[in-house]
């Protein structure tokens, strides 16, 4: 890969973690955590590890769900 | 140096500073900031070329998530 | 440069436009066909980078999971299922 798309997807990365620390509510946090996993995935296709980003892809939403187990209705901030 | 292997330091670093001080402090909000530091040690590790360890991490990181769920509601029940 | 590292540019330009987007967007329900626009971008650079039979697998695979996770989240937001 070379240097123009590692700059746009590590920006991307970089950008979703500090969203993340950033935001106070839950959902926004598990929003801006998705689109922290968007930008790890070209770097796993880039090295050619296939498998793994499948696994990679199918295993993150359900980490998200497990949270979304604990938080429920209620826990929303009108 | 790769360009994931700096990626991954940093955000290690970002993660690891947002779950030792999470704003709201509550326990959820830092189960999910304790994530960040996870993708960023997949990322200094897929820069060593190890599909079975990626494979692995990323299985047991689902299954601690899980397990930290389950705490975390039978503390909330308790209480 | 040739024409898929030109396709692979516009993917990148999008995906980081969207993020942007996702970031300064107040509305939490509002935030989430952003992040769609995000995962369709991604998708089409992960199949972009490695032209590979597989790739096209991993990369439904992740579309699959994207769309998925903006679901329950939404889902879970709208008060999930009543089950009382």
């Amino acid at each position: 890969m070379n240097e123009i798309f590692a700059v746009i997807y590590g920006g991307l990365i970089v950008l979703g973690a500090l969203a993340t620390m950033v935001s106070r509510d839950p959902f926004n946090k598990l929003i801006s955590l998705g689109l922290l996993v968007a930008g790890v995935m070209p770097f796993l296709s880039d090295r050619g590890l296939l498998d793994v980003l499948a696994a990679t892809a199918l295993i993150a939403p359900l980490s998200t769900i497990f949270v979304l187990m604990a938080l429920g209705r209620d826990a929303r901030e009108p | 140096m790769s360009p994931e292997f700096v990626i991954g330091l940093v955000i290690i670093l970002i993660g690891t500073v947002a779950s030792a001080f999470p704003r709201p402090k509550k326990y959820l909000v830092q189960l999910i900031n304790l994530e960040i530091p996870a993708w960023g040690l997949l990322l200094v590790m897929l820069s060593y070329d190890e599909a079975l360890a990626l494979l692995t991490f990323g299985g047991v990181t689902a299954l601690s998530t899980f397990i930290y769920v389950r705490v975390i509601q039978k503390k909330e029940a308790a209480a | 440069m040739n024409g898929q590292e030109a396709a692979l540019l516009v993917c990148g330009v999008i995906a980081i436009y969207a993020a942007i987007r996702v970031i300064l967007e107040k509305n939490t329900m509002r935030k989430l066909p952003f992040l769609n626009v995000v995962s369709f971008a991604i998708s089409g650079s992960i199949v972009l980078i490695t032209p590979h039979p597989l790739a096209i697998l991993a990369a439904a695979a992740y579309f699959v999971g994207s769309t998925f996770e903006s679901n329950a989240i939404a889902s879970t937001w709208a008060g999930g299922p009543k089950n009382e």
